[in-house]
């Protein structure tokens, strides 16, 4: 199988995802437990969010360095500012305990 | 290799993948939404295990490891590898969100899969070798015998220490 995608530009769209959701004050990871965290944070969803939308974008046709660039920067700025509000965490957590 | 046992190595795979990351990530421990404490009930009243009905009322009502898996080999045959499975990751992680998910089973799911069918790739496995193989996995745990797969993942969860508190 050949591996036809460029690597360095998904490590320039995880990187630059990374650095601006810190500087947008995101946590670089989830409160813990992690597993039970809603937490917006910069490794988790930016960091899997930023790959997938550079997947996406190279699938479409627009590849390169600029364009990984590109989709680093819109990506954090999702997570920060849109991700909450297009999908909301569930308004009454029930207690099972 | 052949197709056969090639499907069967990876029901095999792809059932430790996807019952090893979501046992980890907590669902047998309680269930997420409504629809997943009844499935864990009535596993229960039947015979199961409790924690093993949680994980199968889990993995119904929200897209887990389980989703992630067969979506990312769907998506790693119909549009290519790594790029399929990146994609799946990011599409399971907003199906998480919708059902009152927070998402790391599921994207973690997709995103290891990926990992072994790029790896497995290298000694003859085909992609569509995990989209079989992992519906022969989740059959195992969805389409069988609820009551005594319920048990075994309960087993499991005691082993990973993620079994249910609630009773």
């Amino acid at each position: 199988m050949i591996i036809h995608a460029n690597v360095l530009n998904y490590l320039i769209a995880l990187a630059v995802a990374i650095i601006l959701a810190l500087a947008l004050r995101l946590p670089l990871l989830p409160d813990k437990p992690m597993r039970d965290s809603w937490t917006v944070s910069a490794i988790f969803p930016t960091a899997v969010l930023a790959i997938g939308f550079y997947a996406m974008a190279y699938e479409l046709g627009y590849q390169g360095y600029i364009v990984a660039l590109i989709i680093g920067i819109i990506t954090a700025l999702f997570a920060k500012f849109i991700l909450e509000k297009l999908v909301p965490r569930p308004e009454t957590e029930e207690s099972h305990e | 290799m052949n197709e056969i046992v090639g499907i069967v190595l990876a029901a095999i795979i792809s059932w430790l993948n996807f019952v090893l990351i979501d046992t980890w990530m907590g669902l047998p421990e309680s269930p997420g939404v409504k629809g997943a404490e009844v499935i864990g009930r009535s596993v229960k009243k039947r015979g199961g295990d409790l924690a093993g009905g949680f994980f199968q009322g889990n993995i119904v009502c929200s897209p887990d490891a389980s989703a992630g898996t067969l979506l990312a080999s769907i998506a790693c045959y119909a549009i290519g590898t790594p790029e399929g499975g990146l994609i799946a990751a990011v599409l399971v992680y907003f199906g998480n969100r919708l059902c009152a998910d927070p998402g790391y089973a599921g994207t973690t799911g997709a995103l290891s899969i990926t990992v072994i069918i790029f790896l497995t790739s290298f000694i003859g496995f085909k992609v569509e070798y995990f989209i079989v193989g992992m519906v022969l996995a989740i059959l195992t745990i969805q389409g069988l015998y609820h009551t005594g797969a319920s048990r075994l993942l309960g087993k499991l969860a005691k082993k990973m220490g993620r079994y249910t508190k609630l009773t």
